[in-house]
């Protein structure tokens, strides 16, 4: 159990490539933070850099205070879950969790007391005898979570460890994972390109893009509050969707002009919109707050292009002026492809985005 | 109907059975041609006098002659050494190029030249290189590091540094044959096992010793039985630099016996010699795998 910060961190690969540009981070105790982005963003490389295995360029890495940024791995109190599971075929699932054990020199009755447990715990007690190859890929993963656990780590750092196992076992370990940090509570880093899986693990989500982070934030920050159209959209499924539209705005109504529909606004709760008056704008709606409503109240009708069934819910997609709009009705909605149906905004829940930075427009009264 | 469908489709079963015999056959046939004939004939030839009259003589004379436990311990000495200097300084190598520095594949190109001449050209090379007028003395002298009274006399050295003169042409060599083998092994491990190690408290060496060389050892052993095998087949370099019967070793008594001293008595021990030859090859490459697969029975019963 650690805090750790980072610095003003940097990584550079080549002259002109940077893995991460500029990273300054703070992570409290027992926090699970997840770092999370498109593939190229850095977060793999910010991690590696946290675990020692990359050099860092510039900035410092503090562990509880400490600067360890030119400790050698084994001496900066870590332990890793790496993609490829990374354990030593040649080993058995025993001598894999205690590599590190007898590298410390503890006794060997403690060292066999902390395998069995930790092996029972990721509920691989049966199988130590065995050797990695005799495994299935979830019980290589497995292993690989004792090895790391077996060492109580200050800081506990996890590179995509589930993208390798197979959908439904995803979601499974998903939960242990999130229980076991729960039990040990050891500060943890996870990495992922998954948003649903970030979403359902962290108390903190550290977006990435292009080497810089572009929103730290509670689950519900990034998803309710995005604080870019980057964010908005590559947070949720499926994403949000985008209406570019020109503000006019009076001091009785606001009007949201789009090519094919206008949404009239309540100026009261929207007053940062004022100084948009005239020009154009981005409104981000997430798939659920898109309604469907009768043709009386519609803000504008579409025909359906496709339904995508979900069991509990359904995915409609639209075709409104060459851009796909998806929204999600209820699972007894009567809707097939083809249907013209009304559709409204839940306005309190819409995000504005400038259209040039494509920075969030702040409102007072946001969604908490 | 039914009965010539089924015997139908054995008899499909029995021809695609065929299919991996017919493919071989023409191997077979060769090899029984070209090789295992004159492999037997020799055996046998090995054990007639030259009146055709079968007899141990031919090996009862190779184990009079003291050349032969000469050129035994020799062998011997040059197997042990060189393999060993070999597999070391290969190995380090492979370590280091396969850290892919920068410049490394110019360096793993530059490596692999002394791979690629021929066992002849090395000999000529060195010949030329080590006489008293060499090249590598006037390249010394050149640069000043000795002057023409103290040129070196490598060749004629004593039995010692004669056998650590071969042993470090053969080293230059084959190092670069054994470094290959070694870094595509190196090169199936991946990063990410030796990165595990060392986040796992592992310090250079001990990644190395608990997990790079046991998860390299499949490699290893290939590496070592091929250079094992070689080794005892060494003698042309020799013969090109000490002619014969200065430095005697097996497969020059081989073809000294055989090929040079042109009686049919001599062409007999050489047979008989050559026999021994692959008995000893044989017997070596067993013994190191007895001997490694032992080590990893012992490694698990500790482990």
């Amino acid at each position: 159990m650690a805090t750790l910060e980072l610095v003003d961190l940097a990584k550079r690969f080549s002259k002109k490539v940077w893995g991460v540009k500029k990273m300054d981070l703070e992570v409290n105790e027992k926090e699970f933070i997840v770092l999370l982005g498109p593939s190229g963003c850095g977060k793999t490389t910010t991690m590696r850099m946290i675990a020692g295995l990359e050099e860092v360029t510039r900035g410092t890495i503090l562990l509880d205070g400490n600067d360890i940024t030119d400790i050698p791995s084994r001496n900066r109190g870590i332990s890793m879950v790496f993609q490829n599971y990374a354990i030593w075929p040649h080993m058995s699932v025993y001598e894999n969790i205690a590599f590190s054990l007898k590298l410390k020199k503890m006794p060997a009755a403690e060292i066999k007391q902390r395998v069995q447990e930790t092996a029972d715990m990721v509920k691989i007690g049966e199988l130590l005898k065995r050797l990695p190859g005799q495994l299935s890929g979830g019980q290589q993963q497995r292993v690989a979570l004792a090895r790391a656990l077996a060492v109580r780590p200050r800081l506990f750092l996890m590179d995509e460890p589930l993208s390798n196992l197979d959908a439904k076992l995803r979601v499974i370990m998903r939960t242990e994972l999130k229980a076991i940090h729960q039990k040990t509570e050891a500060t943890s880093i996870f990495v992922t390109h998954d948003q649903s899986e970030a979403m359902s693990m962290a108390d903190r989500i550290v977006i990435m893009k292009d080497g810089v982070i572009v929103q730290i934030g509670t689950p519900d920050d990034v998803y309710f509050r995005s604080a870019n159209m980057f964010v908005a959209g590559f947070i949720g499924t499926p994403p949000s969707n985008f209406f570019t539209v020109k503000c006019i705005y009076n001091n009785d109504k606001i009007a949201l002009e789009h090519s094919q529909f206008t949404l009239d606004l309540d100026p009261k709760g929207f007053e940062e919109l004022k100084e948009y008056n005239g020009k154009e704008i981005v409104i981000g709606a997430r798939p659920e707050d898109l309604l469907v409503v009768p043709d009386s109240e519609a803000v504008f009708t579409e025909e359906i292009l496709v339904v995508e069934p979900q069991g509990s819910h359904q995915v409609v997609a639209l075709n409104l002026s060459e851009t796909i709009v998806k929204m999600i009705v209820s699972a007894e909605a009567k809707v097939k492809p083809g249907d013209n149906i009304g559709l409204n905004f839940n306005r309190k829940r819409l995000h504005f985005f400038n259209k040039e930075t494509e920075d969030r427009i702040h409102l007072k009264n946001e969604v908490e | 109907m039914t009965i010539t469908k089924s015997q139908l489709s054995l008899s499909r079963e029995t021809r695609k059975k065929m299919v991996p015999y017919l493919l071989i056959a023409p191997v077979v046939i060769y090899y029984s041609m070209f090789w295992l004939f004159p492999v037997i004939n020799a055996v046998s030839e090995s054990f007639k006098n030259v009146d055709g009259v079968w007899t141990f003589s031919n090996y009862i004379h190779i184990f009079k002659d003291p050349v032969f436990y000469t050129a035994l311990s020799n062998t011997a000495f040059l197997v042990i050494f060189s393999v060993t200097i070999e597999f070391l300084l290969a190995f380090g190598l492979a370590l280091l190029i396969n850290k892919k520095f920068k410049g490394s594949s110019i360096f793993l190109f530059l490596a692999m030249i002394p791979m690629a001449l021929p066992a002849v050209a090395v000999g000529a090379m060195w010949s030329s290189g080590l006489a008293t007028r060499g090249w590598l003395n006037s390249f010394l002298m050149t640069f000043g590091f000795i002057d023409d009274a103290s040129k070196f006399l490598f060749l004629a050295g004593g039995k010692m540094s004669t056998l650590w003169l071969i042993i470090i042409i053969d080293a230059w060599t084959v190092i670069p044959f054994v470094m290959i083998i070694l870094l595509a092994g190196l090169q199936g491990i991946g990063e990410d096992v030796r990165e595990a190690g060392a986040i796992f408290g592992g310090t250079k060496f001990q990644i190395l010793r608990k997990i790079t060389i046991p998860m390299l050892k499949p490699t290893i052993t290939t590496a070592m039985i091929l250079r094992i095998i070689s080794a005892i087949q060494i003698w042309l370099i020799i013969v090109m630099l000490f002619g014969f019967n200065r430095l005697p070793v097996l497969l020059e008594q081989v073809v000294l016996n055989y090929d040079q001293l042109g009686a049919e008595y001599f062409e007999r021990i050489g047979l008989a010699l050559s026999v021994l030859v692959a008995i000893i090859v044989s017997a070596a490459a067993i013994l190191y795998l007895k001997v490694s697969g032992s080590f990893e029975k012992e490694e698990k019963e500790n482990g």
